[in-house]
């Protein structure tokens, strides 16, 4: 109970989990479907998901929808799949960093994976010699490899036993001492044994010769491994050399389908290898272009094959690093069925980089991308007509296959798609190279602002928690403002809606419409036109009602029209009805309820009971299916009470319960709504309006009446009114709470927990469903309009808007007077603008500019090693939504960090500062030795509010410049390990004042007051005192552990939280002594002549806090996320996943929570899917502290019944009181 | 003597199951090169921090994972000669 002990705490939370992909693989596991719909099983960070392909009938809609996620706490590093012979679903199987291989199995009724067996072969992290870096399983499904990066090899057989069980076998070694492996898979032979290839390096002779020869000699051999299934053991059954650069291997189909044997890819060329047959060999063609160097060797980064077992057909599907698709056949010779005579290449298509190509057999390719949005392919064309663009055909004739041997590059001509065309484009994060939390629009919550991607695909994306809409239709409603509109039918069996009434409090009238082809304003009708409605409503079969201050009007079918007129003096202020039954409010606090019989006629209950205040609100609920009448409503009272009445016809307006709020509820609906969890019981929800803003939640106890379980959420500063909603997205009941901005309540289709997600549109005054022939929607009243739309997504929490970038972005900043951007950009090994124009200009390239940037956009930039291409814009991404301006670096620059800063000395005018790198070699630090690697900072003017860039000057550093921070109206600079503050000159920036302050490279700067933060590379953070009286610089307090730092933040004076490449996020702080003593008045005291400790500073920080994450945290920030919310700790890493850290307000909860993560890490099924000790795996590096994994303990929710209330019951509370407690910590600080 | 023998035995066990085992003559070249190996297989096995290095480097991961298992082979160059 460390955590219990701390002075601080924090819970973490992911808020968006990383969509980077780590490994994917095609399955075939929910029981019940045909072989044809292949699923999609793939780990991203530390989870899993399976994904399903769906389509509509004639295929113009595909989604990539999730059946099941889960978090398993532990590095996934692998997954594969396979059927084992005689069973009917796949076995999934993960490799991670447990040191045990897992079996999983999907439990469709569940709705989660089941493990089926966890094998313990080895330590537990990621380790040299353990394996689980490389995973292959046999193709026919009999025993599965995994490899470790260097010596040991373990195969597990599986079989099913008589009882249908699926049994393991005791792992099989295949151990090779000073041996590298650089890749596995699997051979295809039949029903033959199973054999495995590896690709394997031995250094033992290289190591152990001193000239250096062996290790010029050293060779990479192919080696079979042959699991002897009668012998139960594994053998090396074969071994050849192949060419060194070999780094991938593809198994072809064997027995019936194929040859057998390997594909293996090597730099520029790929082999056909197999001990029973002769090897073939064929170049992988190059790109040609003008702005290609023609030099340039590619090699294969994924690939999947095809396999038409019924034909005996298949081929495959290469992508080289370009993303270049190649489609690689083979050509049996005449005599000998299984000796392949020839390869033929034909370049495909060309995709975004992809960690893993997956062909499904519907005629998709899905492409889980490694930067950027994954994406899902439509295939239209196999390619297999030769006719077909013959000059990107290529065959292996006239190729050597020996590695030695020279050969002719080929080269094709890449170009936009062809053979396919995008379905889904799945929104991504990563990389997520920075983000800043932020709210320059002034809107009610801040928005999340990003930069992501790599190459030209980069993008700078306004990330927002919230549903996006489609807007349909907004016509104007004239000059009176309406509050309220209801869609009617015309009779109870109708599809869809008729009518639209509008209502205006302030001009007392109400607009009737009629819904049809168009919506347009009915003159003649029976409504009552010049009176503001209360409420309207279809009851009975075909009976209209309408309700008005003055009394009842309803419409009979037969056009007959009955008028109820309200009790002299009284009028009535608010009416709720359904099916059969109105509740109506009067002004003297009294209630009016009516049943209507079969006829259509609405009967009066004679008893008018009054309330204790005046009626603000009430609702009665909806009319259950197959019944007449509704058990209960709910009446809100100014006196700020809710009170639920019993409306059967038995007891009519008896009350039952009464409930006391914060403030005058405004709005009450009474909606049954399927309960999360519960096996599709429904459930009576009172939602609940308040005039403060809030809304509230209750459940109704169907036996008494009893309001519990009541579930409260801050919308914003206006008086909340609610409106029932059908949703047609998730085809369920859900709430569309209307305050500062439209929030939807509706049960999350992933997570089936009740979720408010707010829409991504101009506040509304009120919604209700619009069901027509064409369109299953909404319609509201927005300002003056009368809007129509849709919701088509209801799974995502976040949406984005983004304006695309030319390079990989580094840096941004933002301009404080306005909403303006600057975006440092820089990729390496790539040609620059201004040398690929030379280029196309001195081939005489005749494409046109804007064409040849539209191909460029598609196949990527081109390429070159040593080159750099870089650019600064400005983005403004709320008005003009794109890049108002883009300066592009020559001369081999590279924009690094960017920063807006005000200069004292220019009367705090404020100018952009820009880092820049020259001549660096990617991957290389830049060091004092290396001599050619300079760096610049430019300075911009910014005009035009900001959205203008002019160069001042720029002035040249002796190294590349990775940190920039606004000091004291001044420009603090990190170049290597010295710490420069300049003011800006005439020609140049001015130096005012120097320390040296780190051991090697500043990468970030904070400060507050005169005291500045410095994270170096690879030593963690110094604290630096500035004395601007003796303009001095005095590191004090350095950190006893290195940590890589990428980002780090001052949460106030005293504390600094960051994030480390490792993926660790800490927060440290500086003892008091210290930070009094660097404090003190003059020069002349202590902190300047303190001694240095072991080297560093004088005093070391203390550590508050730390965590593993796993991503790399590259921003982080202390913000408020929510309106009215509190600060949390925001960070965002570079697969995309956006987290928080929230500060426990309380010791009992640091108890409760840390009690419940405790119990949790036990718990089956909520952690130990890989069998990863949890407390091991937060602790990868430094042991946890201070940190409640809020992942794991939200884990509870997912429990079953029976596992909820037996872990409350060890934490002595009731499971709901949990449930409650886990699900406030979220959504009190951010959603 | 035989307790000698036993814990030589198991040491070398222990040697040939782990590998970096130290022993007393581990030379400075056998350390650092197991140190290197070592980190050089965390890389790989740590995707976002290969993914983190990829992109310093503008190249894809795979070439990035090839370069780390290349490096594994003689990470520190060949062992200097031993005087005898």
């Amino acid at each position: 109970m460390s955590n219990v002990q701390q002075t601080q705490a924090f819970y973490s939370l992911t808020l968006a989990a990383p969509s980077a992909t780590t490994a994917a693989v095609t399955c075939n596991s929910i029981p019940g479907l045909k072989n044809q719909d292949q699923q999609i099983f793939e780990a991203r960070g530390q989870r899993i998901y399976l994904h399903r392909i769906l389509e509509n009938d004639d295929r113009t809609e595909v989604k990539l929808s999730t059946v099941c996620e889960q978090d398993v706490f532990g590095i996934i590093r692998g997954v594969t799949s396979f059927r084992i012979p005689g069973t009917a679903t796949d076995q999934l199987v993960i490799a991670s960093d447990s040191g045990r291989v897992a079996l999983v199995n999907y439990d469709a009724e569940k709705n989660q994976f089941k493990r089926v067996h966890l094998e313990t072969f080895g330590k537990s992290g990621v380790r040299r010699t353990v394996p689980g870096q490389y995973l292959a399983s046999d193709p026919r499904g009999r025993c599965c490899m995994l490899a470790s990066a260097e010596k040991n090899k373990v195969v597990y057989i599986v079989n099913r036993n008589s009882e249908a069980e699926i049994v393991i076998s005791s792992p099989h070694e295949a151990n090779s001492w000073a041996n590298l492996c650089f890749g596995i898979c699997a051979l295809d032979t039949g029903w033959e044994h199973p054999v495995f290839a590896a690709l394997e390096v031995d250094y033992n002779d290289a190591e152990n010769d001193p000239t250096g020869e062996m290790y010029e000699r050293r060779e990479k051999q192919l080696v079979y491994y042959t699991v002897d299934l009668g012998l139960n053991h594994v053998v090396k059954s074969w071994s050849d050399t192949v060419e060194y650069s070999a780094n991938m291997l593809f198994g072809v189909p064997g027995g019936q389908d194929g040859p057998s044997g390997v594909l293996v890819c090597c730099e520029d060329r790929i082999y056909y290898r197999h001990d029973k047959a002769a090897p073939l060999c064929i170049p992988i063609p190059r790109r040609k272009g003008s702005t290609e160097d023609p030099d340039r060797k590619r090699i294969i980064v994924s690939g999947c094959l095809h396999l038409s077992k019924a034909r005996h057909e298949f081929f495959f599907l290469l992508q080289t690093e370009d993303g270049d698709v190649f489609k690689l056949t083979m050509e049996m010779s005449e005599e000998a069925k299984a000796q392949p005579e020839r390869l033929v290449l034909k370049y495909y298509d060309t995709f975004p980089v992809a960690k893993q190509m997956l062909l499904i057999r519907k005629g998709y390719i899905y492409i889980a991308a490694e930067n950027g949005n994954s994406k899902v392919y439509h295939v239209n064309d196999l390619a297999d007509d030769p006719e077909v663009e013959p000059h990107n055909t290529f065959s292996s004739d006239d190729v050597s296959p020996d590695p030695t041997d020279t050969y002719t590059p080929t080269y094709f001509i890449p170009r936009h798609l062809k053979f396919t065309s995008l379905a889904v484009d799945i929104p991504s994060l990563h990389p997520l190279m920075r983000t800043k939390v932020d709210n320059p629009a002034g809107e009610d919550a801040p928005q999340i602002y990003a930069i992501q991607g790599t190459g030209n695909r980069s993008v700078f994306k306004t990330i927002r928690h919230g549903l996006e809409i489609q807007e349909i239709v907004s016509s104007p409603l004239g000059n009176i403002p309406c509050d309220n509109l209801w869609s009617l039918k015309h009779r109870s069996s109708d599809e869809y809606h008729s009518y639209l009434l509008l209502s205006s409090g302030y001009g007392d009238k109400t607009i009737v419409l009629s819904i049809g082809d168009e919506v347009e304003t009915i003159d003649d009708t029976a409504f009552l036109t010049n009176r503001a409605t209360v409420t309207a409503a279809q009851m009975g079969d075909n009976t209209l009602v309408q309700v008005h201050a003055r009394g009842v009007h309803s419409i009979l079918g037969s056009g007959a029209v009955n008028a109820w007129p309200s009790p002299a003096n009284r009028t009535i202020v608010a009416a709720s009805a359904n099916d059969r039954q109105l509740l109506l409010g009067l002004s003297s606090a009294e209630l009016a309820f009516f049943f209507m019989g079969d006829d259509g006629v609405l009967n009066q209950l004679e008893d008018m009971p009054e309330m204790s205040g005046k009626i603000t609100a009430l609702s009665v609920g909806q009319t259950p299916k197959g019944q007449q009448q509704a058990k209960y409503a709910v009446v809100g009272c100014d006196d700020c009470t809710i009170r639920v009445l019993s409306i059967e016809l038995d007891s009519p307006l008896e009350a039952r319960s009464v409930q006391a709020l914060s403030a005058v509820p405004t709005s009450i609906e009474v909606v049954e709504m399927v309960e999360p969890g519960g096996a599709g019981t429904v459930v009576s929800y009172v939602h609940i309006g308040l005039a403060s803003g809030l809304y509230l939640r209750a459940i109704i106890d169907e036996v008494t009446g009893e309001l519990g379980e009541v579930r409260t959420k801050f919308l914003g500063a206006r008086a909340t009114r609610l409106f029932p909603v059908n949703i047609a997205a998730s085809q369920q009941q859900g709430v569309l709470a209307c305050s500062t901005r439209p929030w939807l309540g509706y049960n999350h289709p992933g997570s089936s927990l009740y979720t408010l997600t707010p829409l991504v549109a101009a506040p509304m005054e009120a919604a209700r469903p619009f069901v027509s022939e064409h369109l299953n929607g909404l319609c509201a009243i927005q300002g003056a309009n009368l809007l129509i739309f849709g919701i088509s997504k209801v799974d995502g929490r976040l949406s984005a808007s983004e304006v695309s970038l030319r390079y990989t972005p580094r840096a941004m900043s933002r301009n404080p007077w306005g909403p303006v951007w600057y975006v440092a950009q820089s990729d390496g090994n790539t040609l620059s603008q201004a040398t690929k124009d030379d280029l196309r200009a001195k081939a005489g390239d005749t494409i046109p500019a804007e064409e040849f940037a539209e191909l460029e956009k598609h196949i990527g930039l081109s390429r070159s090693a040593g080159h750099w291409a870089s650019c600064i814009q400005a983005i403004d991404p709320l008005e003009a939504k794109a890049a108002t301006s883009t300066i592009e670096l020559a001369d081999n620059e590279a924009a690094l960090c960017c920063v807006v800063v005000p200069f004292e000395s220019r009367n705090w005018e404020v100018y952009l500062a820009v880092g820049t790198g020259q001549h660096m070699t990617p991957g290389v630090a830049a060091t004092a030795a290396t001599e050619s690697p300079k760096g610049f900072v430019h300075i911009y003017k910014l005009t035009d509010s900001g959205r203008q860039m002019e160069l001042v000057h720029k002035t040249p550093f002796a190294s590349p410049i990775y940190a920039l921070h606004p000091f004291h109206g001044r420009l603090a600079l990190g170049v290597g390990p010295e710490l420069f503050v300049y003011d800006l000159g005439m020609k140049s920036l001015l130096r005012k004042s120097r320390g040296v302050v780190v051991p090697n490279q500043i990468v970030s700067i904070d400060s507050r007051g005169n005291r500045l933060v410095c994270a170096d590379v690879s030593e963690s953070v110094t604290y630096v005192v500035f004395k601007p009286k003796y303009n001095r610089m005095i590191g004090f307090v350095d950190d006893s552990i290195q940590r890589w730092s990428t980002t780090a933040s001052m949460l106030d004076y005293e504390t600094v939280a960051g994030g480390d490449k490792f993926g660790n996020l800490w927060v440290v702080r500086c003892p008091e002594q210290a930070s009094k003593e660097s404090d003190e008045e003059g020069i002349g005291g202590y902190i300047v002549n303190e001694r240095s400790y072991l080297g560093g500073a004088p005093y070391r920080v203390e550590l508050r806090s730390h965590f593993f994450t796993q991503d790399v945290p590259l921003s982080i920030q202390r913000t408020a996320l929510v309106p009215g919310g509190q600060e949390v700790l925001f960070w965002s890493g570079l697969q995309g996943t956006i987290g928080m850290l929230v500060p426990f307000m309380s010791r009992e909860d640091v108890e409760f929570f840390t009690q419940l993560e405790q119990l949790l890490r036990g718990e089956e099924g909520a952690a130990t899917l890989v069998g990863r000790d949890h407390l091991m795996y937060r602790g990868y590096y430094v042991p946890v502290k201070g940190t409640v994994d809020g992942d794991l303990c939200e884990g509870f929710l997912v429990l079953g019944a029976g596992g909820k209330a037996k872990m409350a019951g060890e934490v002595e509370r009731e499971g709901r009181e949990v449930e409650r407690k886990v699900l406030e910590m979220r959504t009190r600080v951010a959603f | 003597m035989a307790d000698k023998l036993r814990t030589q035995q198991q040491l070398e066990a222990l040697q040939n199951k782990y590998i970096g085992t130290g022993h007393a003559d581990t030379t400075k070249h056998e350390w650092t090169s197991n140190i290197a190996r070592d980190s050089y297989a965390s890389y790989q096995g740590h995707s976002p921090l290969l993914h983190y290095m990829s992109i310093g480097m503008g190249q894809g991961v795979e070439r990035t994972r090839m370069k780390c298992m290349e490096g594994m082979v003689l990470p520190c160059g060949p062992a200097p000669a031993t005087e005898e």
